[in-house]
């Protein structure tokens, strides 16, 4: 039962057995709300303090894959509320091999929510992925923006 | 428990969210997979198609459903939605169910803005610099 750490390769293997099987593949979404384990305050935690400390309670989105016949069973899970819209995307390709329609190439991806109001923190975000463009150029968009978060994060 | 129209099943859907707003625990099931249920039956498999599933004659409706997990002991609570969703209908349910899920899952982390916003100004400043 295999975890992806990115939710391209997820959705890449998701296809697949989709393609293979796509009568009895089904594809689960979990919205899952915890109450975070109580923790002494280590040093040297590396999150960035300003959203982690607050919250009182912590959700998490599983998505699964699953094939009863075959037993494949693939998983991604995420935290961030920045990739809600995206994954969904991701379940919105998916449901065409289950429809039984032909794969969309020229489909884009979602990535940046718009709703949230934040021209400039898109903006900032178009330059960067404009500054990789030129190093990869094969690199596709949304690879580039997952980088990005993870280099923001450290 | 027959299945909801499309508009039926949001309404139900931003409900079941509102339910576990500013709760400290519980779960939401989202399920899809191809209806095949009740359709009309697939082309009897040849040597060309062993597997006639593969490639439908029409295109097959999508089942999407949701459930907020309960079960045994708490069925009086369990809540269960499904709708079927038309091929042709497709996109445009996908876009209302991420707005959907968006608004609704609001226990997840929230972008950080504060490092990428120096990050992005760095990053012009450099765009400038190559151009210049």
């Amino acid at each position: 039962m295999p975890h992806y750490a990115k939710s391209e390769e997820w959705l890449r293997e998701s296809q697949l057995i989709l393609e293979a099987r796509p009568t009895t593949t089904r594809i689960t979404t979990k919205y899952a709300i915890k109450t975070p384990k109580q923790r002494k305050p280590k040093t040297d935690d590396d999150t960035p303090a300003t959203t982690a400390a607050p919250k009182p309670a912590r959700g998490f989105l599983t998505l699964k894959t699953y094939d009863p016949v075959s037993g494949v069973t693939l998983k991604y899970r995420t935290s961030k509320a920045a990739e809600v819209s995206r994954l969904i995307g991701c379940l919105g390709k998916l449901s065409r091999p289950m429809a039984g329609l032909p794969e969309q190439k020229d489909e884009v991806m979602t990535d940046a929510p718009a709703e949230e109001g934040t021209p400039a923190a898109e903006k900032s975000e178009a330059a960067a992925t404009a500054t990789t463009a030129p190093a990869a150029q094969q690199a596709p968009a949304a690879g580039g923006g997952k980088g990005k978060k993870k280099k923001g994060k450290k | 428990m027959g299945h909801l129209s499309n508009d039926e099943f949001f309404t139900k859907l931003v409900e079941l969210f509102d339910s576990r707003k500013g709760k400290d625990h519980g779960h939401i099931y989202l399920t899809q997979k191809r209806l095949s249920y009740d359709q009309l039956p697939l082309p009897e498999p040849t040597s060309d198609t062993i597997l006639p599933d593969l490639h439908p004659p029409r295109p097959l409706p999508v089942l999407i459903r949701a459930t907020n997990g309960k079960g045994k002991e708490n069925r009086a609570k369990k809540i269960k939605l499904s709708t079927v969703v038309d091929p042709n209908a497709l996109p445009a349910f996908f876009e209302r169910y991420a707005d959907v899920c968006k608004a609704g899952m609001t226990t997840l982390k929230p972008r950080d803005r504060s490092k990428r916003k120096t990050k992005g100004k760095k990053k012009k400043t450099t765009i400038g610099a190559a151009g210049a």
